[in-house]
């Protein structure tokens, strides 16, 4: 009983310490929150359905930012291992009959494999070299794709999956729990030994080789954990949607990625989650204007760059909060001093 | 059979190669890596189409206007939108990518998603060592290889063509032998896009107009420009026959694998670039300091 | 600075409050959904062909429900299919749950509307597709009636009897140029875009053909948007052909007819291009695409009595000539009159309404075979073949098939200067 409460006074206390202080962090709670118990209020499968979808690609996207974010591997082909997992858990769910406990993570695990494959050729390349190169590898598949209909079932893909849960709430929750749990597994990494090194190699690839560590395996372990998550977003999205087709491979899919992480603010987890948020919605709450749909899409992005280079939330973030001059620990913008150290924040 | 291959290659290679030349162009001076190269290749040839099919204007004025207002244009979407975020090349790329879907969705709105055609400038066909040939295609050869030779003589016999080799070569110590690196970057884009507006103007009588062929060319001039080494003229020269005649080859000895052309190409690409990372004749950039 | 955040993010909820909370219309109407990929003709041809059967149908006082008439009300919904899929899924939810649509017309892509099929089932709403033709989707009628028996499919002909149809005027054209031209045998290239619709028509071609008597001389495959196929028709000039069997859906069909009309290549060009169905293939090819000859849905003849009526009035209102997809002229008619009949808008009793389907449609005389599919034959719906001759678009077959000319039919043409070519 005393273990018990000890153990809540724990949790209270790393609570108030650690995410009432910051009004990031309260956001990012009142975020899950709302999105955990908005079922409560409506079940409007319109809506359930777009909230579904956006939280299969807010972890693509996150995904994406783990490897070109934080390591600096521009990739322009991520659509390659959302296609490459959708494929497989299909196959595997439909010619094996594999239910989608299984045939989501198998499906992660040939992405992962395919994270390999591109990986390797990109240890070479840097900057805009690596970011055309990995462009080019969902494309070239597209191309297998078409060559082995029998397998993939050409331009009209694989369909006839079974459904992830069979109910749309299920799906729902399965695809939000596992969308907040994974973004914060992935934020996790980035702050980890590893993350850091990951960081490091982005920054400055000659330094941190300078410094004893094997840069290719972390580029490599870089390749494959992107891989492997943005594989669970697409053995999920082949299980909602109950079909996976050449869609799933298009350049017009990863460039939409790279869209949602840059304007939601690179390197940051949370940030191309947001940008997926705002973003997809507003995409389906244009269809009002049916002409101007994508036009006012591109606008909003161009606008974004120009004004908020750094992406929207890393924007945001400046106005309220302030980072500390001597500790670097982030604090409350209307804060007079530190909440660690005691310095003058101006 | 050899010598389909051979003129077919040439007349594909030589479009290719002006889209590439400007492309590299651009980059080298100005490190802008400008996926809306060939959204503006498009838009010239809908410019063309506009002036032919409603204001009535001969192919021929058209395509010299066209080339010139979309020149134009990108220089003013430079300073708009790529200008002020130069220092992020991230944000660049992103940006040049919205710019070409604005330039796609203006298009669609314009024009709906029908196919549209402009009628050759010059009609029939001729017979060459026995392979037949539309004139168009001749012309359009012909006109390339034109603009080809001028490029080249910018770039290599005039002041300005200096100019932008220095500054490709070496921003900073170009801006302080007092070349407007800034001035000159935006020059540089006006001069590949016209290039891109020109390779344009002459495919618009051969390919059908949609709003979404810039698609195709922009990822077949990404693996040429890839191949030969960013930044390099000559590799871009000789990357796009290397991939167009790749392209012709897939076709003529693979008549079941045709749609596989592309593939094929970037294929190549990826092959030379594990083999030799900076391309055929790039140049191993050091870190930008 | 705050306070302008504060106003936009008002705004911004005011929006959002706004679009999730509209709901659909009250007051008693027929709300047909036409979903379809608006901004491309295929889209418009959906919305068009319903928007034609439905200011008729309400101009006559609207659709007699019991001892009520109710009037049409169409809800145009962009599936985007060709861009997006989620678009498409979106845009059919959007349509059931939230317009509360009776029914829905259209539908094109056949990767969508599996999909898009699916969401109507779960929905139990009626779903009159217009435009995809792939078996499988009736197929899936067939497998499992209980929960399909609400999808019905109005045209195209299924490509089962598309493939049929093609052969028929493929044969029709080598008859005529044996005849014509004193060929002893007849060589045919075939081209068909790489795209999974055409690889059973390959495969089908590749082993019938030889047993019509004819040959073979090679198989290409060009993208469906390929922009440039000089290569291939040289190919195909140096391997002798006299026709040239294709099989286009996508703009490789235009690409094409421009440059073998350009290069005058000896071969004559039958097949599926649907392209060429278009009014708008004159003009794309700069004439080159004459004698170009496909499979097409409408024709200018009489199909039926209702058929020339159909194309003035459509090509009056909408400038241009009706594509397939303008079938939903059909659908909207068939849905009215079973409601009418069944006196009801249940979806339940009107599926077997709708079963007994015989109506005199535009383009021929529709009835429902067992899987709920548009049956295909000579009395029927049979489709047409038209060829461009000079400018315009003829129907050239059916003439003397089986005995059955539709009124307005022309004879074939063979190109002038194929003819030239081997009269030597």
């Amino acid at each position: 009983m005393g273990l018990i409460a000890y153990y809540f006074r724990k949790a209270y206390t790393l609570f108030k310490g650690e995410v009432l202080v910051l009004p990031s962090r309260m956001a990012v709670l009142i975020f899950a929150i709302s999105l955990l118990v908005l079922p409560l209020f409506t079940q409007d499968s319109y809506l359930l359905r777009i909230l579904i979808l956006t939280n299969i690609f807010a972890i693509l996207a996150a995904s994406w930012d783990l490897l070109s974010g934080f390591t600096g591997q521009m990739n322009f082909g991520h659509a390659l291992f959302f296609g490459v997992a959708a494929y497989c858990t299909a196959i595997l769910n439909l010619r094996l009959g594999l239910p989608p406990w299984f045939s989501i993570p198998l499906g992660a695990m040939g992405a992962v494999l395919a994270g390999l494959i591109v990986g390797i050729p990109c240890l070479r390349l840097r900057g805009t070299y690596l970011a055309l190169t990995t462009l080019a590898f969902p494309i070239i598949l597209l191309g297998l794709v078409f060559a082995i209909p029998d397998v993939t079932g050409g331009e009209l893909g694989i369909s006839g999956i079974k459904r992830l849960t069979s109910s749309r709430l299920g799906d729902y929750y399965v695809t939000t729990l596992l969308m907040l749990i994974l973004g914060f597994v992935m934020w996790k990494i980035t702050d980890s030994k590893k993350g850091i090194i990951l960081h490091a190699i982005r920054e400055d690839e000659v330094a941190v080789r300078a410094s004893g560590i094997n840069t290719t395996r972390y580029k490599l372990l870089a390749f494959c954990l992107s891989g492997f998550f943005a594989g669970i977003a697409g053995g999920l999205y082949a299980h909602f949607m109950r079909t996976a087709g050449p869609s799933t491979l298009e350049v017009a899919l990863s460039f939409q990625i790279v869209i949602w992480a840059v304007f939601g603010g690179m390197v940051s987890i949370y940030g191309p989650v947001a940008g997926v948020f705002i973003l997809f919605p507003l995409l389906e709450f244009l269809r009002f204007m049916p002409k101007m749909r994508m036009l006012a899409f591109a606008i909003i992005v161009l606008m974004t760059l120009l004004y908020m280079p750094q992406g929207l939330i890393p924007w945001i973030r400046e106005k309220i909060e302030k980072e500390c001059p001597r500790c670097k620990i982030r604090n409350v913008a209307t804060r007079k001093t530190c909440r660690i150290c005691t310095a003058e924040l101006d | 059979m050899i010598q389909n291959i051979i003129i077919n290659g040439l007349i594909n290679g030589s479009i290719y190669a002006l889209l590439a030349i400007g492309f590299s162009l651009v980059f080298g001076v100005a490190r802008i890596v400008n996926i809306a190269h060939t959204a503006f290749y498009m838009l010239a040839a809908y410019v063309i189409y506009v002036g032919f099919h409603y204001l009535g204007i001969s192919p021929y004025v058209a395509m010299p206007l066209a080339i010139i207002i979309v020149g134009l244009l990108s220089v003013v979407c430079y300073k708009l939108f790529i200008n002020p975020i130069r220092e992020h090349e991230a944000a660049v790329l992103i940006a040049t990518i919205a710019l070409a879907m604005v330039i796609q969705e203006a298009l669609l709105i314009g024009f709906g998603g029908h196919y549209l055609g402009v009628p050759p400038l010059v009609s029939g066909y001729s017979t060459i060592a026995g392979v037949k040939v539309t004139n168009q295609h001749l012309l359009a050869l012909g006109v390339a290889i034109l603009a080809l030779v001028g490029a080249w003589a910018l770039l290599m016999k005039t002041r300005l063509g200096l100019a932008l080799r220095a500054t490709a070569q070496d921003r900073e110590v170009a801006n302080l032998m007092g070349m407007n690196e800034a001035r000159v970057a935006m020059l540089t884009m006006g001069i590949s896009v016209m290039l891109a507006a020109l390779a344009g103007a002459i495919v618009v009588p051969l390919f059908v107009l949609d709003p979404h062929m810039w698609m195709h060319p922009l990822i077949m001039m990404l693996a040429i420009v890839v191949l030969g080494g960013l930044g390099s003229m000559k590799g871009s020269f000789i990357g796009s026959y290397i991939l167009a005649f790749a392209e012709v080859l897939v076709v003529f000895l693979l008549p079941m694998g045709a749609y596989l052309k592309g593939s094929v190409a970037l294929s190549i690409m990826i092959l030379v670039l594990l083999i030799r990372p900076e391309g055929l004749f790039g140049v191993a950039f050091e870190e930008e300091r | 600075m705050k306070k302008r955040n504060v106003v936009l993010s008002m705004l911004l909820a005011i929006c959002l409050v706004a679009t999730f909370g509209f709901s659909a219309w009250g007051g008693e109407v027929i709300k047909i959904g036409v979903i379809g990929p608006m901004q491309f003709t295929q889209g418009e041809g959906h919305w068009n062909g319903a928007t034609l059967a439905a200011e008729e149908i309400n101009a006559k006082g609207g659709v007699q429900v019991g001892d009520k008439n109710l009037p049409i009300v169409l809800i145009k919904v962009d599936s985007n299919e060709f861009v997006s899929l989620p678009d498409a899924t979106n845009a059919v939810e959007l349509a059931t749950s939230r317009y509360k649509v009776n029914y829905l017309v259209g539908g094109f892509r056949t990767e969508a509307v599996l999909v898009m099929q699916d969401i109507a089932m779960d929905n139990k709403t009626i779903f009159i597709g217009c435009g995809a033709a792939h078996p499988k989707l009736c197929g899936k009628v067939k497998a499992d009636y209980d929960r399909y028996k609400y999808w019905f499919r109005v045209t195209p002909i299924n490509s089962r009897f598309l493939v049929k149809v093609d052969f028929i005027l493929l044969g029709m054209v080598a008859k005529i140029m044996a005849k014509q031209l004193n060929i002893p045998k007849i060589k045919v290239a075939i081209v068909a875009e790489k795209a999974v619709w055409c690889d059973p028509i390959v495969g089908i071609a590749e082993k019938n053909l030889p047993k019509m008597g004819m040959e073979v001389v090679g198989v290409w495959r060009p993208s469906p948007v390929a922009t440039d196929v000089t290569a291939e028709l040289s190919a195909i000039q140096s391997s002798g052909a006299h026709i040239v069997f294709t099989s286009f859906s996508s703009s490789v069909g235009i690409t094409f007819a421009k440059q073998w009309g350009e290069l005058k290549v000896p071969a004559a060009a039958v097949g599926i291009n649907v392209e060429a169905q278009k009014d708008g293939f004159w003009a794309a090819t700069s004439g080159k695409g004459n004698y170009t000859l496909t499979i097409n849905t409408y024709g200018r003849v009489k199909i039926t009595d209702q058929t020339i009526d159909f194309f003035d009035k459509y090509r009056k209102k909408f400038k241009e000539a009706p594509n397939y997809t303008a079938g939903t002229y059909d659908a909207v008619y068939i849905l009215a009159e079973a409601i009418t009949k069944a006196g009801s808008l249940n979806p339940d009793k009107l599926v077997p309404v709708i079963e007994k389907t015989d109506r005199t449609g535009a383009s021929g005389r529709i009835v429902f075979d067992q899987t709920h599919d548009v049956t295909w034959g000579p009395g029927y719906v049979t489709s047409v073949g038209t060829q461009w001759q000079n400018g315009k678009n003829m129907v050239v077959w059916p003439y003397n098939w089986k005995g059955l000319t539709y009124e307005g039919a022309v004879p074939y043409l063979l190109p002038p200067w194929v003819v030239s070519h081997y009269k030597k």
